[in-house]
């Protein structure tokens, strides 16, 4: 019999027994998946069904009899079937915006997982499902199926807690590294998904951008038994950046701007969890922040213009000046020179 | 296709249809994500589906008829299986995409999904749910933006056009929101303007939801424009140093150079842009041509020295 066929016998099987079901009896009910070979062979593919059944969700379990009943296997109905979730008309309607923009943004870790669970909570909504009105893109670098199957694969690595290999092609070197890590989690920050793990050749945490990832392969030995833990109060903020001079590259140093008209209002908004306040002298907004790489800053600040205005540390006001200098002289107007 | 993932839609598929008696074949495939043909074959499958002794009345009696699918017999297949862990967490997680515009309703649907879950899978769920992080930095402004969206509600805001000098004030009727690169937008009808425009979240002043409805346009779509066009008129050259990340964000239409830099063509359309864009590399790009757009490039740099 064709495995889907024999495992969603075993839940109609299950579903309407009234009595637990002893082993003999389920080699009686399916003889030609379970007889005519030998017992173990026999009892290691029932075991396998069984995991597969538990995995999707099929409370299936052993119990011991006693006086009134017999020893065998049950499941527990109840625990099986969906109850109404019971969502508010905004709660649905918050999940369902969110979870179909994930799903058209074409690489969300657990997709499957993911588009499963938005039919199993618009199930009871009838025709009343609120039509989804936000959608996501991410960068033009994230195009591509290989990206999505990556993400689905360190997904299941995740929540199986399995090492991966993976060739990964770093901007900074010319070839390829091949690196085992023991994934911690997924880090989406401006339409780009991180992979935050610890990496065995450099002994320590480290973040992979997922679409720099050329080939994974997640550790299939012993697949119930987990390869690591996640280290206890690990977080992902200690190690990915959410704006460009939050990168690690350096000690953290307290960087001080000045912006003044049009950006006067946009500190809070341009430079997330920084103190902005009025400068004492008036004129415009002083925005404090710690910098870890100042290049990323100075860059940013290089595109806002001059309402935005590098003051401290020394050095950065003076790297702010090379930059624009070096600018200026590539894009002063050259002599016309002859082909 | 793997054996859980069929399995996984033929136990949705049953009480689905046993719901919906009369479902359209069309309207089941569209739900379930499949083609007509893996449709009918799952159909096919599931009348074969039944438990011991296998007499007739044992089997699921599932059907086609017109065109339409009914289940008859659904051999206690009435509901979908609870939620598991990993489906949880996944739209848990998802969720967090509209962290600031959910408020209360977020943390109450994710309370609600933990509630559903098998019985003692919470904690599990808690740790899968926190494996993936899409917290994008999302403005306070998404909430009432989806709010207007859903109620169908005119919004005025004050916005700020980069270049024109102080706030303009705006009126529009909210379509959808877009979070492109991590930057969110706001596609809406302009009433002033009369036109479709996209709108950037954070500059957005004083937002207020007004009382006014309207009926949405099924058509209206917005595109973020993308400069990297190959038969784009400006020319822009890159260092060697920041050769291999221009390369990851365009790929072959970036042009390798002999010095090992590359040259990419983009639009030339929005000359702030484009000039923001390139003092963005700090000196390690150049526009080699139009003579305009490189002349606005150095009268950027020049803003900055101050000279």
């Amino acid at each position: 019999m064709d495995r889907t066929e024999r495992l969603l016998d075993l839940v109609a099987l299950f579903l309407d027994a009234r009595e637990p079901i002893s082993w003999a009896e389920l080699r009686e009910h399916f003889p030609a998946d379970y007889m005519g070979i030998s017992d173990d062979a026999a009892e290691r593919k029932f075991e396998r069904d069984k995991a597969e059944l538990l995995e999707l969700g099929f409370p299936l379990s052993y119990i011991q009899g006693d006086d009134e009943r017999k020893d065998g296997y049950i499941v527990d109905r109840d625990a099986y079937y969906l109850p109404e979730v019971d969502l508010t008309k905004e709660e649905l309607a918050v999940l369902y915006a969110a979870g179909s923009a994930a799903l058209t943004s074409g690489a969300f870790p657990g997709r499957d997982d993911l588009s499963h669970a938005l039919r199993k909570i618009g199930f009871f909504a009838g025709n009343a499902l609120p039509t989804p009105r936000v959608r996501m893109e991410l960068g033009s670098e994230q195009d591509g199926p290989q990206l999505a199957a990556h993400l689905e694969a360190l997904w299941d690595a995740c929540a199986s807690h399995k090492w991966v290999q993976m060739s990964y092609a770093s901007p900074k070197r010319p070839d390829l590294t091949e690196r085992k890590v023991d994934p911690y989690g997924l880090v989406l920050r401006r339409g780009i998904w991180t992979l935050v793990g610890y990496c065995h050749l450099r002994q320590g945490v480290r973040t992979f951008l997922v679409h720099r990832i050329r080939s994974l392969k997640a550790n299939t030995a012993r697949p119930r038994t987990p390869d690591f833990e996640v280290p206890e109060g690990f977080s992902f903020d200690n190690h990915v950046a959410s704006s460009p001079w939050q990168h690690r590259f350096h000690e953290s140093v307290n960087a001080r701007l000045r912006l003044t008209g049009e950006l006067l209002t946009r500190g809070p908004s341009l430079f997330p969890g920084a103190t902005v306040a009025p400068a004492e002298d008036g004129e415009g907004v002083l925005v404090e922040l710690p910098v870890t790489f100042l290049d990323g800053l100075l860059r940013f600040c290089l595109q806002l213009g001059p309402e935005c205005r590098v003051e401290a540390p020394e050095d950065a006001r003076q790297r702010v000046k090379d930059m624009a200098s070096s600018i200026l002289e590539k894009h002063t107007p050259r002599e016309e020179v002859a082909a | 296709m793997s054996v859980h993932e069929r399995l996984r839609r033929l136990l949705f598929l049953v009480p689905f249809v046993s719901s919906r008696p009369g479902i359209s074949v069309e309207e089941l495939a569209r739900a379930l994500n499949v083609s007509r043909e893996h449709l009918l074959e799952d159909l096919d499958l599931l009348t074969c589906v039944g438990r011991p002794p296998f007499n007739p009345d044992d089997y699921i009696d599932i059907y086609v008829e017109n065109d339409r699918v009914y289940v008859d017999l659904d051999q206690r297949l009435s509901a979908p299986p609870r939620l598991t862990v990993g489906e949880a967490s996944a739209l848990a997680a998802s969720a967090e995409l509209l962290r600031p515009a959910a408020g209360d309703a977020l943390r109450s649907a994710v309370e609600k999904l933990e509630g559903v879950l098998p019985p003692g899978a919470g904690e599990r769920f808690r740790e899968m749910y926190r494996k993936i992080d899409a917290a994008v930095e999302a403005p306070e402004a998404l909430g009432p933006l989806t709010r207007a969206i859903h109620e169908r509600r005119e919004v005025s805001f004050d916005y700020a056009t980069p270049g024109r000098g102080g706030l303009e004030s705006r009126r529009v009727r909210p379509h959808e929101l877009l979070s492109h690169r991590g930057q969110w937008y706001l596609q809406a009808w302009d009433l002033n303007r009369q036109d479709d425009r996209l709108f950037r979240v954070d500059r957005m002043q004083n937002l207020a939801v007004t009382d006014a409805t309207f009926q949405p346009r099924e058509d209206a779509r917005a595109e973020v424009p993308n400069p990297a066009r190959t038969n784009a008129a400006v020319r822009v050259r890159f260092t060697r140093l920041v050769a291999p990340y221009v390369r990851e964000r365009f790929g072959e239409d970036a042009r390798l150079l002999a010095d090992g830099g590359v040259e990419v063509r983009v639009a030339g359309d929005n000359e702030r842009w484009l000039t923001q864009w390139v003092l963005s590399f700090g000196g390690e790009a150049e526009v080699l041509e139009p003579a305009s757009a490189r002349a606005a490039v150095a009268r950027a740099a020049k803003a900055v020295l101050g000279v």
